[in-house]
């Protein structure tokens, strides 16, 4: 008796848990959703740090596209190891 | 006579009792498979070092007084190591993959159904005399489901510490036989017409994104479950150092050197936990049964969540990245983009699969979050 009472706890805690966690998640989803086209629609402010910073680190001349390429190139490398 | 005597009453040999012996040997056996077989080893050799210790007679390494005892008194009864894990590993996730494509984060959420699926089985097992699983029990031994270690063992630890020791050393065999456990189960739920989809290239993600992204995270857990903060919080921190660019220092000192150091203290703690009392009974196979039971069902629910999407979305979905939504990071997305290129040779999946790997964490986290809310 006290087994099956315990089964109807885990069968609520089952529901309540992942309901739970796909509302979490798919309101992370719509955040992340906002939080790109907040990006997508000020690119200007974001342009100069990564130039400034690039300029720091690399010497003077190298092409921002060669850098992207480089950079994500490495990320993946990172990634697979 | 009586000092020889006594000397003899001070030796191992006089001392070893069977049940010793064994966990003895299980140590061994956990060296063998981190030494020989290569199952992540970076835990394995403290966890079955720290057992053989444990079990030393006379010594009572793991007993109050004893070094074992303290370093799990400081690290994980606190729940201290397992957070400073996770900072490291929020420190070593890069989440542009699944930035770039959010939607990835209902496959992460569809494959916690492993945890409260098993959660259920382990109150079932209660019907076999022998197991008296409470929903506390249950609930510590679901999150192997999760396949994130530290997650495993901060709820267990807080919910569950006596078993402790087998939830861990279960966590950690199974995310090694990740590559074993997972490619059957995803090729039976598929066709290879749906293996060998081509998804379409992920966006660059600009760096502004991907330092509010941790902040984002931490906002949402604040409002929503605090009971996650200790696990979402430490690895928001560890993300934004990563990310922010500003602390280079910390963040690959979270990444190296203070993840190493607490692995290390981390595996021999958990070896103490393995004491024959503890890990020597008919629980501890329940627990190794419901653990694979937990990596199978979070594995088949994530393919056919992304089947479902599949249908459902107009950018093609491969359903073998669902399988990567268990976490277990980078090893779950390393096998669906095996499994992918075994049917389309020129299919690379693992970027794809790497949204869903990294929202399996965060699904984790929340999952531990919520059955600590609901039963802790």
């Amino acid at each position: 008796m006290e087994i099956s009472e315990l089964l109807m706890q885990a069968a609520n805690l089952m529901l309540t848990g992942m309901v739970g966690v796909f509302i979490f998640l798919s309101i992370l989803i719509l955040a992340v959703k906002g939080l790109s086209k907040l990006s997508a629609s000020q690119p200007i402010p974001e342009q100069p740090t990564t130039k400034t910073r690039s300029q720091r680190s690399e010497s003077a001349g190298v092409p921002a596209q060669h850098i992207a390429a480089i950079s994500a190139a490495i990320a993946q490398f990172r990634q697979n190891n | 006579m009586d000092g020889l005597l006594n000397l003899w009453q001070a030796t191992g040999l006089a001392n070893l009792t069977f049940p010793a012996l064994s966990m003895i040997a299980v140590g061994c056996g956990l060296l063998y498979l981190a030494i020989a077989k290569g199952f992540e080893p970076l835990l394995l050799v403290p966890i079955g070092f720290g057992a053989i210790l444990t079990n030393i007679p006379v010594a009572a390494l793991a007993e109050p007084g004893g070094l074992l005892y303290y370093v799990y008194y400081i690290g994980i009864d606190s729940g201290v190591f397992p957070l400073l894990i996770f900072m490291g590993v929020g420190a070593l996730t890069d989440f542009s993959a699944l930035i770039a494509n959010p939607r990835m984060l209902l496959l992460g959420a569809a494959a916690q159904f492993g945890i409260f699926a098993t959660l259920f089985g382990a109150i079932l097992l209660n019907f076999i005399p022998g197991f008296e699983f409470t929903l506390q029990d249950a609930s510590a031994i679901a999150i192997i489901g999760g396949a994130d270690g530290p997650t495993a063992i901060f709820l267990a630890s807080k919910l569950s510490p006596e078993l402790l020791g087998a939830i861990a050393v279960a966590a950690y065999s199974y995310m090694a036989l990740v590559p074993i456990i997972q490619p059957p189960i995803m090729r039976l739920l598929t066709s290879e017409e749906e293996r060998s989809i081509a998804m379409p290239q992920l966006r660059p993600v600009s760096k502004r994104e991907k330092v509010l992204f941790p902040l984002m995270v931490l906002a949402l857990t604040l409002l929503f479950l605090p009971a996650a903060s200790p696990l979402v919080g430490m690895f928001c921190l560890g993300n934004l150092m990563r990310e922010s660019g500003v602390v280079d220092r910390l963040s690959n000192t979270a990444q190296n050197e203070l993840i190493n150091i607490t692995t290390i203290f981390l595996g021999l703690a958990v070896g103490s936990k393995l004491a024959a009392d503890q890990f020597l009974t008919v629980e501890t196979l329940g627990i190794l049964l419901l653990g694979a039971l937990a990596f199978s069902i979070g594995t088949a629910s994530g393919v056919y969540m992304a089947k479902v999407m599949n249908r459902v979305s107009s950018n093609p979905i491969n359903p073998l990245v669902g399988a990567a939504g268990v976490s277990a990071v980078p090893m779950a997305a390393r096998v669906v983009n095996k499994v992918g290129l075994e049917s389309n040779p020129h299919n690379f999946l693992l970027m794809h699969a790497m949204g869903p790997n990294v929202a399996g964490v965060l699904g984790s986290a929340v999952a531990a979050g919520i059955l600590l809310a609901l039963v802790g």
